[in-house]
């Protein structure tokens, strides 16, 4: 019996092509949709997070405790070998770089624009931000006295262009006095970011120290191995790294506001997989009952000759679950070619700024294994229940309704 | 002779109030094992209404039927498929097959739902289509047989399981005669053969002609009950 119900089963879906073809093709298209939309929200958020870490923030910072509270230049990590020496020790930390920071007045010939300036370690900058790469013009530092580089906004607004002088007006640690140095401009940079461009003056870190005058750093940026890593609580450089004197934190706590929209962009997926989900019931739902429908006439038979209702039900769900098949196995691939076409070229959203980061690359579609599984057996089993309930409306048919008036 | 059949008072309403129809009133009837019984009467008479409730595809307004003395409305809905399964045939003025099977696989259907064992069920299967006259035919879907070839195949269907009783509703009333008559002359030898108890609704006099019995109804009523030797 159940392999002719197969045979039944199998024979019924293809009486009428067109229908079965378009109803496949609804949701096998639905299905490709949704792939395409989660490999296009993982490569979204892998495009985010490594713009906004690889640019200059890091995968995550170490701080002394209460500095990024106050802002105050007066917070900072003295020099301290052995924190540098930890910091090798860990195996996750693949590279890092210490940092000064402070606010400051910088002015040129022709204007004045108040500015933060990091002084950095150029050999190890290079290592943790995209610094270097972003030369417009110029060179990179090369930890000599008076070398700065800015970016390419605050270059129109200041008036200047390579060799030009800057001065840097600050206060400075321990007091607070006045201090000013002198720089000229030895490379201008760009980043599609306007703070970057315009807010941002870098001089070599041993400058830095002197002219705020403190024997230390104010932040050490990490590169891990593994952006995920950032995330993943269990590694035991957070607890090594989180005591009363250092505070370490990932880009996650850094710039939470990206993580809460990372987090949101997969209830978005959710939301979308739903409606999809819905959409697909429902054409399938409609799709049966027009089979159903057609062949009232043909289960009234197949009950009047001894078929009981149950058998019915399942030749009924059988038939879903052929159609569920196709569909799934057209959109896997219809959604797997086409995400891993755009995981290869990626799509091009340069320029373009999603929540206030900068997209400076293509996004190139993530392809999550798993996640195609799952949606995929979602998805089969949304259109199996979806003929639940045409398959409960054959097998309650009375024979001769169903049949009318034929006997 | 047991009783294959038996309804007591049987009555059959459509529609409410106003637009209430009367299929059937009152039908006291008894179908005797091995009978070949032609219920005849105009149009609108309830003759297929007698046969749907008989076998119980439709279910009736008041009173009894049971067939081999099982009161088929306390039957559930499994348990009278089952019955239908494997003690009725039925036979169909448009043959009412199933169009995505061959021939040999409708004949085959109801064996399965059976559970017949896969060597019987093919053994029977070359039987009956030899009986019918359809070998060669076997792989054939219905679009691709005539119409007496089709009805053949739902003789065949309703026969190959052996079931006491054939229902069959105006099974001529699509062929030519001469098909016809070939195939009530089918019947009526597996009728004398197997003492299978077939009982047609019909108009046709073919028919007529060869029952041993001829039940008249009228507006829902038996008037008039015939016995005779065929």
């Amino acid at each position: 019996m159940i392999h002719l119900n197969y045979r039944l089963a199998l024979r019924n879906i293809f009486r009428n092509t067109r229908r079965t073809g378009l109803t496949v093709f609804l949701i096998a298209s639905g299905l490709a949709a949704l792939l395409f939309t989660d490999a296009f929200i993982r490569g979204m958020s892998v495009s985010m997070i490594k713009t906004s870490t690889e640019t200059f923030l890091g995968d995550a910072q170490i701080h002394k405790q209460g500095f990024r509270e106050a802002n105050d230049i007066d917070i900072y990590l003295k020099d301290n070998a052995h924190l540098y020496q930890t910091l090798e020790n860990i195996k996750q930390i693949k590279n890092y770089a210490p940092r000064v920071i402070t606010g400051a007045m910088l002015s040129s010939s022709e204007n004045v624009t108040s500015v933060i300036v990091y002084g950095v370690e150029a050999k190890r900058e290079m290592q943790v931000s995209k610094l270097k790469q972003a030369m417009l013009k110029g060179v990179f530092l090369s930890d000599k006295k008076g070398e700065i580089i800015i970016g390419d906004d605050l270059a129109d607004l200041l008036e200047v262009d390579l060799g030009d002088r800057l001065v840097i007006t600050l206060s400075q640690a321990h007091g607070g006095d006045l201090s000013q140095a002198l720089f000229r401009v030895s490379g201008i940079y760009h980043f599609d970011d306007r703070f970057m461009n315009k807010g941002i003056a870098v001089i070599n870190l041993q400058q830095g120290k002197e002219i705020i005058n403190i024997q230390g750093v104010h932040e050490i940026v990490l590169r891990l191995d593994s952006v995920d890593q950032a995330s993943d609580k269990s590694i035991k450089l957070w607890d090594e790294l989180n005591n009363n004197e250092l505070e370490t934190l990932s880009w996650r706590q850094l710039i939470p506001q990206l993580s809460n929209i990372l987090d949101m962009s997969q209830y978005s997926t959710l939301i979308v997989s739903i409606i999809m989900s819905l959409l697909v019931a429902l054409g399938l739902i409609n799709s049966m009952f027009m089979s159903i429908y057609e062949r009232h006439h043909e289960f009234g038979i197949l009950l009047a000759i001894g078929t009981r209702p149950h058998q019915l039900f399942w030749l009924i769900l059988l038939e879903g679950l052929y159609i569920a098949l196709l569909s799934v196995m057209a959109g896997l691939l219809l959604g797997g070619l086409l995400s891993y076409w755009k995981s290869i070229a990626g799509i091009d959203y340069s320029g373009a700024e999603f929540s206030g980061v900068s997209m400076s690359e293509p996004v190139y579609l993530v392809i999550d294994i798993l996640a195609f599984i799952k949606i995929s057996g979602f998805i089969l089993m949304i259109t199996v229940l979806s003929c639940v309930y045409p398959a409960l409306h054959a097998a309650r048919l009375q024979p001769s309704l169903a049949m009318k008036k034929v006997l | 002779m047991s009783h294959v059949i038996e309804t007591k008072k049987l009555c059959r309403s459509f529609g409410k109030e106003e637009t209430l129809v009367k299929a059937l009133s009152d039908v006291n009837l008894i179908i005797e094992e091995g009978e070949f019984t032609a219920i005849i009467g105009p149009s609108g008479s309830g003759k297929s209404t007698l046969l749907q409730l008989v076998g119980g595809l439709d279910e009736p307004t008041s009173g009894d039927i049971f067939l081999d003395s099982k009161k088929i409305s306390q039957m559930s809905g499994t348990e009278l498929s089952d019955f239908r399964r494997d003690h009725i045939g039925f036979i169909f003025q448009a043959y009412n097959l199933i169009p995505v099977l061959s021939a040999e696989e409708n004949i085959e259907y109801i064996m399965l739902l059976q559970n017949v064992p896969a060597q019987e069920r093919s053994k029977r299967v070359k039987e009956i289509l030899q009986a019918v006259g359809l070998q060669g035919k076997e792989n054939r879907r219905p679009a691709q047989l005539s119409g007496g070839q089709q009805q053949r195949v739902a003789v065949a269907r309703a026969m190959v399981s052996q079931p006491r009783l054939i229902l069959a509703d105006e099974p001529t009333a699509n062929l030519d005669s001469h098909t016809g008559a070939a195939l009530l002359d089918m019947m009526k030898q597996l009728n004398e053969k197997e003492n299978m108890t077939f009982v047609f609704s019909t108009h046709d006099p073919m028919v007529m002609e060869r029952a041993n019995r001829i039940i008249k109804l009228h507006d829902g009523c038996i008037v008039g009950d015939e016995r005779r030797s065929a």
